[in-house]
């Protein structure tokens, strides 16, 4: 008697082979048998006319927080995501002395942009090590977790506040051998650096006052264990970025471990970066070194509202002299009628209907919630207006607090970022998934990657599947997940490939302190099962608590 | 010529979604080279330059965007 | 071992090097002021971002030659 049959299913199984018609039984937590399977099973899931794959795995996100009370990563689980990746970017809950708390709080809310609710309020600080966290995680998992430590964090154990002044001495070196060895005997997936993050007052985070010598003393000890070095490179020219391609691969090299960066970012502005950043992966992999690129699938937008001056106006001269003065004066000059006139004369004949009626007001803020998702060109229409003239009597009527999305504003051309994605050393991942609260949704790259991608023919179905499943799994050491065979775990996904989709963006207020972030709902999941317990179907989040830390 | 000067600047989409400027600037050697500095950055250029569109940015010394 | 395609040249501050310093060490034969300004404009990703002014980190990559690439 197995515990569950996926029956009739198209079985993808994250190898790339082509996919086949067949079952998946599962026994104890664990993938029984694949292909024609006969025998009875307590539960029965079927499968007719579905994809059923491995469970997706999303390599770089900041759910260290949020899983301390949602051990589901929502909305991650319900898009097939079955394993997240925290702790990255330098930045984990943990190995955390109870002095440093504040002060690790506010890195994270520049990152996370968190309410602080979420600290004071959602959860109870019971650790100070690794260990300590990972034990307070374990308590409520139904999504399984395989989680970096921070750079910053083991920097700010060993130095305090120094951590944030100098470079290291070789004793404070030594301690910080010590403290990621701990780490990683506790189940740490990697360690994780940062040479761009800032705090919450614009200094440099603790990781990137390292002498290079220090993060090669810590790849010795990633070497150890043949863990991940995960960095997040600067985004500011493709030179640098090479820089730490090199840089990685010295690492790799002399350690014998892996590493990646991200994101990786296709930009219309610098069409030779990501050609550039790839052929030097490319030199490197043939080095033997492991430097994976770590593409994100969706494309990137631009936010702002008329609250604080926005780069966005940068072409329209009249509306940036007025919305870079001061709060008082930028408002004078938007409720007088001579200036909006020569502003609007600005965007052209049709009053901006062009350059900015597709324009997305995107709600949790001062804006009536029902226009939440509709186009400056309908607010306009509903108006009576224009949409240059909509914009800012809209934003005067509320205070300027409306903010508006400039939707596939880079990383958008699908002809170009689909082969960029397919190419065998491009690692997919990137989401940032619970970061960036209250400035974009992180969630769904996965279905967008089949609805963009796979449907529109850039990558097979088995390709996909394999990049965001088997691939990733290999990449990470992750040798227990990953693909449908005997004896690994049973993270499953059942979707229809034809729907598999992230809906639109939403504001939602479900953090703790009724806090607002953006999210997105996912389309086309069936099912989603976690060690071989049902933990999303039909819509729905079930009771399964199937979630472990799977390092 | 015998130093760095901004040749071009556009908007781009930043990494945080805020809009951020990417500014091509040709050095002494006749390399051309982008530089994507972040909006607070961009918007001070901007204003030290007294520029209001992007393309006013053309012609200025590298030195504007550290004053 | 297969070959690397030469790429730009760059050196990574020593503990609590200044501009000068490093200037002086990376461009050896020209004017130190004439090397800070080179230094500054090879590095704009370092000298124009969010940070505390003229705070070098040892982490940062400065660039010692200008790009080599047409981007």
């Amino acid at each position: 008697m197995f515990d569950v049959i996926v029956k009739n299913g198209l079985v993808v199984d994250g190898s790339g082979a082509p996919g086949f018609k067949g079952d998946v039984a599962i026994k104890d937590g664990r993938i029984a048998a694949v292909g024609k399977v006969t025998g009875e099973a307590r539960t029965v899931v079927d499968a007719t006319g579905r994809v059923v794959a491995p469970g997706f795995i999303d390599p770089h996100t900041h759910f260290d927080v949020q899983l301390l009370w949602d051990g589901a990563a929502k909305p991650a689980l319900e898009h097939g995501v079955t394993c997240v990746v925290p702790g990255n970017c330098s930045l984990s809950l943990a190995p955390l002395k109870i002095a440093d708390r504040a002060r690790l709080i506010g890195m994270f809310q520049q990152i996370e942009e968190m309410p602080p609710e979420a600290f004071t309020e959602a959860f109870e600080w019971t650790w100070e090590d690794f260990a300590g966290y990972r034990a307070a995680i374990e308590k409520d998992l139904s999504i399984n977790v395989a989680p970096l430590v921070g750079h910053s964090v083991i920097r700010l154990w060993v130095m305090g506040p120094a951590s944030q002044e100098r470079a290291a001495t070789p004793d404070e070196i030594k301690a910080m051998q010590d403290l990621l060895r701990e780490c990683l005997e506790a189940g740490a997936v990697g360690l994780s650096t940062s040479f761009v993050d800032v705090d919450e007052n614009g200094r440099p985070v603790p990781s990137r006052f390292a002498q290079f010598e220090e993060l090669d003393a810590l790849s010795a000890v990633l070497g150890e264990f043949g863990r991940m070095l995960q960095i997040v490179p600067e985004f500011y020219a493709t030179d640098i970025t090479i820089a730490r391609i090199d840089q990685l691969a010295e690492l790799s090299l002399k350690h014998n471990i892996p590493t990646t960066f991200s994101p990786v970012f296709d930009n219309a502005g610098t069409p030779n970066s990501v050609p550039r950043q790839i052929a030097r992966v490319e030199e490197q992999f043939a080095r033997g070194a492991r430097v994976w690129p770590q593409m994100q699938t969706r494309p990137a937008d631009i936010s702002f509202s008329l609250l604080r001056p926005s780069l966005f106006f940068g072409r329209l001269p009249r509306w940036m002299r007025v919305l870079r003065q001061p709060l008082e004066q930028r408002l004078a000059g938007l409720r007088d009628p001579a200036i909006v006139e020569k502003m609007i004369a600005d965007t052209g004949p049709d009053e901006g209907e062009k350059l900015l009626g597709r324009l997305v007001l995107r709600g949790g803020d001062a804006a009536p919630p029902e226009l939440a998702g509709m186009t400056l060109s309908e607010i306009a229409k509903a108006r009576g207006e224009t949409p240059a003239r909509a914009l800012i009597s809209l934003s005067l009527e509320h205070g300027l607090d409306v903010a508006f999305v400039s939707a596939n504003a880079g990383h958008e051309k699908t002809e170009r970022v689909g082969p960029m994605l397919a190419h065998p050393l491009v690692h997919i991942g990137a989401s940032d998934g619970g970061a960036h609260l209250a400035s974009f949704a992180t969630y769904g790259d996965t279905g967008y990657l089949f609805s963009e991608f796979v449907r529109k023919g850039h990558l097979t179905l088995e390709q996909a599947v394999a990049k965001i499943t088997g691939e990733t799994a290999d990449i990470w050491g992750l040798k227990d997940r990953g693909r449908l065979q005997p004896g690994k775990a049973a993270d499953i996904v059942v979707f229809d490939a034809e729907r598999i989709d992230r809906a639109e963006e939403l504001p939602i207020f479900d953090m703790p302190g009724d806090g607002m972030r953006y999210t997105r709902a996912a389309r086309g999941i069936d099912t989603v099962l976690v060690n071989g317990e049902v933990a999303y179907t039909a819509g729905s989040y079930t009771m399964a608590r199937a979630g472990v830390v799977c390092v | 010529m015998d130093e760095a000067v901004i040749v071009g600047a556009q908007v781009v989409a930043g990494h945080d979604g805020s809009a951020e400027l990417l500014v091509t600037l040709r050095h002494a050697n006749g390399v051309e080279a982008p530089v994507q500095l972040d909006e607070a950055t961009g918007l001070k250029l901007m204003a030290a330059c007294g520029a209001s569109h992007v393309d006013e940015l053309s012609g200025q010394s590298w030195r504007r965007i550290v004053e | 071992m297969a070959a690397l395609t030469r790429q730009r040249r760059f050196v990574t501050p020593g503990p609590d090097e200044t501009v000068e310093e490093l200037a002086r060490r990376a461009v050896p034969d020209a004017p130190l002021e004439a090397a800070v300004d080179q230094i500054k404009s090879w590095n704009l990703h370092v000298f124009a971002m969010r940070r505390p002014p003229g705070l070098l980190l040892g982490s940062d990559v400065v660039f010692v030659e200008p790009p080599i690439t047409n981007a």
